[in-house]
């Protein structure tokens, strides 16, 4: 932070800045326009395909915040990017697909249908099983990732764990093809959570459909975002991580064993991510050892965007992400191949107008 | 004793775990076949029921010799016993876990489940040749077979470091090497410019003939690790010497290698422009974008500039692909039978395309060298070291951020062209995140700011995996868990950049200055 204060002390740096206020205004009044031609003048959508876009940004939205939180939690303890964290979610997807394989498989006829498997007659307890069987995997798969890649290098340079998590996420990523193949796998859900089926609302003339699989995502996300802001600010487990976030050898200087903390907070982000990766699979359906890369990339760029190791800001910056991702395109009247395009833009364009993003960052004083 | 045996067990379990994992991912069947073919009793058409399951013997039974030799390491007592017993615990202990993992295969296999479509490399005829040939017994084997290499291991290894073998060896070997460098007559051979030329002469001799012998495969691949070299001295300039930590150097590969592209393509511009001038503009164009991608972002702090520049990098990409520019870039399919470069009215074929990649090489480290030893070379080192000091120092850290951003996305523009030009081809495909990531790891396995390191790593990078060619499967595995093992183990580099340079230098001509520990040595 210091380093930023010193550049906005220069008299000289005033005359850039201005020039970029203005860009930035001409910008937004440009996109502004766009959007105004689109959406009104031109109106290709109705208000029911506009609805579509938000419920769908929506449900991606909830999933980029809980892998965003997980990065968020790391880069503001250890100031490193987690880059292996998507391979995490991955590893999670693939623990929930094996236990629907698996409870597929089991029979359990019951009177009315003799060839009943265990999945359909026990959805509740099969869906359970499958998020508790996905995030423990993503949870073993952090904290192992922070044991052997990580926790070596805790004194090391800055670009050196980088690295290391780099390597980590080939490893994982080849790994998981090496061992399950490299074809595209296919969740098959319990029937009362098939894909495509829903509740229709109506909006104006027609009907928008509010998938189950989706409504899952976006309650369970939720809850999940509650429970670990409680578990942050009211547990002793949630006050110990914020005081080494805050500052390391004070933490420790006060009888916080900092080794221990950093290695529930891999697990709490592992946790995060694996049920990511479920809800990626149940909503979803197609996957492979690639999945966690594209949604990693994108969840570090809403913790960025929301102001990295702010929990509430990747909360936000991933609903936003999610809704600029989905809505975008359609409001900018662009093609729909260039949603990635939008999510790095306007990360390029929080960071030069705002480096500290939306609701700030939070670190500490001693690494910025 | 106890803490000796917790040890072995640790080790035994991760052992067991390597191992199985060796069985999941089908390497094991792939090690048993280089061993016979190290033996000579396996050809290429070995099926796997005829494949000696002695082969599978020797393989776990290096890993469980591996195993103890780690374990009666890590024991750290002075104690033959100890060193034993950890090493043998380790063995018996990752036999143990092995065995059931083999009885669970092995029963999966009696009760013909097929697990192949979860785990593709687990069929009926692996797990056959896992169980020693379907044996019964197999799990006794893998029990005993460990426990006594593990036992093995640990005391030849225990017997190793007793005899304080290989620490002396190394240790009289570098203290010999170093004296011998040292003696006045060496020396003296060593500055005389004529056995420099000499050298020199021997490796342009080299260079120039081993292209014509070894064949168009080996100039394809010493070519791309030639461009990979030229990819690594830019991005070495940009977070070797300025410090900044750029992910989305495939920006600037792309935008070369597309400039060249579309400048001499005859789809979907026909320009048809000639080689020379489109290598330049593919350079100019690569520079341009570093600086304007530069100008707004510079100011960030060094995280956030990685994630800008990767995001850049993935616009890039998207954009090139995407159906809104195929007018433009010819979208997916990218752009073909682009132009070769004419010397004296001849075409250029493979070998001459080596020469010119290596002439490119060339003057590009003498270019880096030559920038790296200059003025701004040092304002480079004072920005990396600390940019809040050097601008107090009178630095224009903005400036020259820049510059190296510039002058590193000019490298990869000729990279860029060079590469497209050499395949006749360029698509999206070519410019993914993971050229990124490859050339900045190639630059940090080479040792950050060193120009002997860039062109270690990119051997090492892109030239031994291709050695390999029989573990293609596995390489990027090995890759990944390579650059993690170096990290914790090795982060400065194969070969690291020495001291501050003008420090050294100034001490070695007055050496009476000198610090009195004689620290300071080049």
């Amino acid at each position: 932070m210091s380093e930023q204060k010193t550049t906005r002390d220069q008299p000289s740096l005033n005359v850039g800045k201005l020039i970029r206020w203005i860009a930035g205004i001409l910008l937004l009044a440009l996109i502004g326009w766009r959007v105004y031609q689109t959406a009104f003048i031109e109106g290709s959508y109705g208000p029911d395909t506009w609805m579509r876009f938000i419920i769908a940004g929506l449900i991606i939205g909830g999933m980029y915040s809980l892998i965003a939180i997980g990065y968020t939690l790391v880069y503001g303890i250890l100031f490193m990017i987690n880059f292996a964290h998507g391979e995490v979610m991955m590893l999670g997807a693939f623990g929930g697909y094996f236990i629907f394989e698996l409870l597929a498989s089991i029979k359990a006829p019951s009177v009315s249908d003799p060839n009943m498997n265990f999945l359909n007659a026990y959805p509740v307890i099969s869906v359970l099983l499958a998020f508790i069987v996905g995030t423990v995997v993503s949870a073993v798969a952090g904290l192992l990732l922070e044991r052997i890649a990580y926790r070596p290098l805790r004194k090391a340079p800055r670009l050196v764990p980088l690295i290391s998590a780099i390597g980590a996420s080939i490893f994982l990523q080849n790994a998981a093809q090496l061992l399950f193949g490299p074809q595209r796998r296919q969740y098959i859900n319990p029937v009362i959570l098939w894909r495509g089926t829903g509740w229709s609302i109506p909006v104006g003339d027609t009907t928008v459909l509010l998938t189950y699989t989706g409504t899952l995502s976006l309650v369970l996300s939720a809850l999940l975002m509650i429970g670990l802001f409680l578990v942050v600010q009211k547990t002793r487990l949630g006050r110990s991580m914020r005081a080494v976030a805050e500052n390391k050898q004070a933490a420790a200087l006060m009888g916080i064993d900092v080794d221990d903390v950093i290695g529930k907070t891999f697990i709490i982000s592992g946790v995060l991510a694996g049920a990511a990766g479920v809800m990626w699979g149940i909503h979803n359906g197609l996957f492979n050892h690639y999945v966690g890369f594209l949604p990693g990339i994108k969840a570090f760029t809403a913790a960025v965007l929301g102001g990295i190791g702010n929990i509430p800001g990747a909360m936000m910056g991933g609903m936003l992400l999610g809704l600029l991702e989905s809505v975008g395109p359609a409001a900018l009247g662009i093609d729909f191949q260039l949603k990635d395009v939008i999510a790095f833009t306007i990360l390029i364009l929080v960071l030069i107008f705002r480096p500290s993003g939306l609701l700030g960052e939070a670190l500490s004083e001693e690494k910025v | 004793m106890r803490t000796t045996i917790k040890n072995g067990i640790r080790f035994g379990a991760i052992i067991s775990v390597v191992i199985i994992f060796f069985h999941l991912t089908g390497f094991s069947v792939v090690a048993a076949n280089m061993i016979g073919g190290l033996f000579g009793n396996v050809d290429k058409n070995t099926a796997l029921a005829q494949l000696p399951t002695i082969n599978l013997a020797i393989v776990i039974s290096l890993i469980g010799l591996i195993a103890g030799g780690s374990a009666s390491k890590n024991t750290k007592t002075d104690s033959w016993t100890n060193a034993i017993v950890s090493g043998t615990v380790a063995g018996a202990f990752s036999g143990l876990f092995v065995a059931v993992f083999v009885y669970l295969i092995g029963i999966a296999n009696f009760l013909e489940v097929d697990l192949r479509s979860y785990l593709p490399e687990i069929g009926p005829d692996n797990i056959d040749y896992l169980l020693f040939g379907g044996k019964a017994s197999a799990n006794f084997l893998y029990l005993g077979l460990l426990t006594i290499s593990g036992l093995a291991g640990a005391a030849f290894s225990k017997g190793i470091i007793r005899a304080n073998w290989r620490k002396q060896v190394q240790a009289d070997s570098v203290q010999s090497f170093n004296a011998f460098i040292q003696k006045p007559g060496i020396q003296k051979v060593f500055n005389n410019k004529i056995v420099v030329y000499a050298f020199l002469a021997a490796a342009a001799f080299l260079l120039y003939f081993l292209p014509t012998k070894w064949g168009p495969y080996w100039n394809f691949i010493m070519g791309t690790v030639g461009i990979y070299i030229l990819l690594g001295l830019g991005l070495n300039i940009i977070v070797g010497l300025s410090g900044q930590l750029v992910l989305g150097y495939v920006a600037f590969f792309a935008i070369g290698a597309y400039t060249f592209g579309l400048l001499t393509a005859p789809e979907p511009h026909a320009i048809g422009m000639n080689f020379w001038l489109a290598i330049v503009f593919a350079i100019l164009a690569a520079a341009l974008t570093g600086v304007l991608l530069g100008l707004p972002i510079l100011n960030l702090r060094g995280d956030y500039l990685a994630i800008v520049t990767l995001g850049f990098g993935e616009i890039i990409r998207i954009l090139i692909k995407s159906d809104m520019l195929t007018d433009f870039t010819n979208g997916p399919s990218g752009l073909s039978d682009l132009v070769q470069p004419k010397w004296l009215g001849k075409t250029f074929n493979d070998v001459n395309y080596f020469h010119l990649t290596v002439i490119f090489v060339i003057i590009a480290i003498f270019i880096a060298n030559r920038l790296q030893y200059s003025r701004t070379g040092r304002a480079w080192l004072a920005i990396s070291a600390d940019q809040t000091v050097a601008r107090a120092t009178g630095i224009n850290t903005f400036k020259y951020n820049l510059l190296a951003l510039a002058l590193g996305a000019a490298f990869a523009g000729l990279g860029g062209a060079l590469f497209a030009s050499r395949n006749q081809f360029t698509g999206p495909e070519d410019h993914i995140l993971m050229v990124s990531i490859n050339v900045l790891c190639l630059v940090i396995v080479g040792g950050m700011g060193s120009l002997p390191g860039v062109v270690v790593g990119a051997f090492v990078l892109k030239g031994v995996p291709e050695l390999l060619r029989d573990l293609e499967n596995y390489r990027l595995l090995a890759f990944g868990a390579l650059l993690v093992m170096m990290m914790v183990m090795r982060p400065e580099g194969l070969w690291p950049k020495g001291r501050p340079e003008m420090e050294t230098l100034y001490y070695r001509k007055h050496p009476k200055d000198s610090p009195p520990d004689g620290e300071v040595q080049s």
